[in-house]
């Protein structure tokens, strides 16, 4: 048995036409479904459906084989005990510092003040405020970062953005540019290697799905 | 929950090992140590503490972040509860046994770390391993192989699969790159995570030749034919020439001794101090390697003096999975001063069997199958009522 480990939602939908290519399809929808696991046309291969940032925990502990997990989450999770080896190139967004509209951010970071910066993640705030130079004082929020720099809770917010549509319906603007976010492959070790004959054909046909996509 | 409640629960990732798994435990220890000293190893058995300088180098800095320290009140210094016993066995041979020729030397023994190693892992892992010192040829890596091999089987893993890479390779190209500190050290980490898309962003200063090498490592695993393709897609350097030359011939040596290895050439994660052949073995239903090893010819260096050494070990702890043993059972006598009786219960151990003294305390636990009774005024031994 092959598992395969998906958050909802806009990863779900863009590894859709991944699985297709490798000739697999889930029985199921989980929008509509409840069901956390989803077998699909392939006897031997099943989906489990979890959080996205628990992606890279449940292959790390062998409870997935595979999984897609954003870049911005593995970063977090540190991707000890996993095999990476293909950038999807789907789900894409930037990670980017972002304050309230008229904020002296560039004026900010010069003084050699703290800032307060509210974030989800915190492991690449606070390396890339480390690399800069900037001391900080993170707050760790689950959740509309947005709203911390709008009721003084915090000066700046490390997020995800794709559009900009929610930092501009908040009177937000993006300072920074911390990295280029999309999701990856990832492959729990020992599967690799004990499941190796079962998982490369898969691994080979998303690589190949990949990069014809590219030369479009 | 109220303070006494709280008082007896153990840190993260600390526990007790109970009877049923103590049993497994000492009893694969015991078996293996046994099979170590069929093949002429001799059992030595370093401190807990230490000086931090000889626990780890100040290059080794994955092992001093897992070291847990302490200041030696006797001298202010500071040592370390080992986290690893492989380098204190190098610092034996080096220093404190002096021998010319081969040494082999193999230990048992608990080891701490400040954080967990694998998924689920104790803090506490038990280590056993075997090391060879003072033999630089591959003959002394097959055995240490077909030792591993062997001291798995006594645990009754016998579906394994061997995977066998070389630190030569990455030291070869990494030199000829002339890439140091972080630059170095980003490849390495991306190669060990087979990430790809980084590997690609961290090698584009490199001449086409070595990027490509690079490139092709984490792919360059699967059957022996990892090996004919890594002949094409790597860098002729005479490092890895040589390294891909061991390889070649350590699968033929493998292969009389029943053993169909497989390559995973991006395979580096075994230790820092690994320099050459690298090696783990993975099992079903294990998410992490069950044992680990490899060549670490230069260790010795820090301790002044350099000798070639291979070796493997594993964490017992990994291995509670298995079915525990069942206990074995005993008899049951009653306490008393009879002389008849103290002799008998005597002689019943002497011939190896287990003999519990009833105390009289109601609840009794003992396991016995057995009871020794006085019938016609002598002691003999029965099926338990």
């Amino acid at each position: 048995m092959i598992t395969i480990a998906l958050s909802k939602g806009r990863i779900f939908e863009e590894t859709l036409p991944l699985l297709a290519a490798a000739g697999i399809t889930p029985n199921e929808d989980p929008e509509s479904s409840r069901k956390l696991i989803i077998g699909t046309n392939r006897d031997d291969v099943r989906l489990i459906i979890v959080r996205a940032s628990d992606v890279p925990t449940y292959v790390q502990y062998g409870a997935a084989d595979l999984g897609v997990a954003g870049k911005d989450v593995l970063l977090e999770h540190g991707g000890a005990g996993l095999y990476q080896p293909l950038d999807l190139e789907i789900a894409k967004c930037r990670l980017m510092v972002a304050v309230q509209n008229g904020f002296d951010y560039e004026g900010a970071v010069k003084q050699g003040a703290r800032l307060r910066v509210a974030t989800k993640y915190t492991q690449c705030a606070r390396e890339h405020f480390a690399a800069k130079g900037v001391h900080v004082d993170l707050i760790k929020l689950y959740g509309s970062m947005e709203l911390a720099p709008l009721v003084g809770l915090a000066d700046a917010i490390v997020d995800l953005v794709s559009t900009g549509g929610t930092l501009k319906a908040n009177n937000l603007v993006a300072v920074e540019h911390i990295r280029e976010i999309s999701s990856r492959l990832v492959v729990n070790q020992a599967a690799l290697k004990l499941k190796h004959d079962r998982i490369q054909p898969i691994i080979d046909t998303f690589t190949a799905t990949v990069q014809a996509r590219q030369q479009r | 929950m109220n303070e006494i409640m709280r008082n007896w629960i153990l840190p993260e990732y600390i526990s007790d090992v109970l009877p049923c798994e103590a049993r497994l435990l000492e009893g694969l220890r015991r078996r293996m140590l046994d099979l170590f000293s069929c093949y002429g190893y001799e059992q030595v058995i370093p401190p807990l503490v230490e000086y931090v300088e000889s626990l780890f180098t100040q290059e080794d800095k994955a092992l001093d972040l897992k070291t847990f320290k302490l200041v030696d009140e006797l001298t202010g210094r500071q040592m370390g509860l080992r986290a690893d016993i492989t380098p204190q066995v190098a610092r034996i041979d080096a220093h404190i046994l002096n021998r010319k020729g081969v040494a082999r030397l193999c230990y048992a023994g608990s080891v701490v770390n400040t954080r967990p190693d694998g998924t689920l892992s104790s803090r506490e892992p038990r280590q056993i391993g075997a090391e060879i010192y003072g033999c630089a040829g591959l003959a002394a890596d097959v055995e240490i192989i077909e030792l591993m091999r062997e001291s798995l089987s006594l645990a009754g893993m016998n579906n394994l699969r061997l995977e066998i890479g070389h630190m030569g390779l990455f030291l070869a190209m990494a030199e000829a790159s002339g890439l140091d500190g972080s630059a170095r050290e980003e490849i390495f980490v991306a190669l060990q995570q087979k990430d790809l898309p980084s590997l690609k962003a961290s090698t584009t200063g490199l001449s086409a030749e070595l990027r490509q090498g690079f490139l092709a490592l984490p792919n360059c695993y699967g059957g022996a034919e990892v090996l004919k393709s890594a002949r094409e897609a790597l860098p002729a350097l005479p490092g890895v020439t040589e390294a891909l030359d061991a390889l070649d011939a350590l699968r033929a040596a493998l292969q009389v001794r029943g053993i169909e290895p497989c390559f995973d050439l991006a395979e580096l994660r075994s230790s820092y101090y690994h320099t050459g052949l690298v090696f783990a073995a993975y099992t079903p239903g294990y998410a992490n390697a069950v044992a680990r090893g490899g060549r670490y010819d230069s260790v010795g260096e820090k301790f002044g003096r350099p000798r070639p050494a291979t070796g493997f070990s594993l964490d017992l702890r990994e291995l509670s999975h298995l079915p525990f043993p069942a206990r074995r059972s005993g008899i049951l006598a009653p306490a008393g001063d009879e002389p008849a009786l103290v002799c008998c219960i005597r002689k019943l151990r002497e011939q190896g069997e287990i003999v519990v003294v009833d105390l009289g305390v109601v609840g009794d636990e003992s396991g016995c199958n057995r009871r020794l009774v006085k019938t016609d005024g002598d002691w003999k031994v029965v099926a338990q009522a």
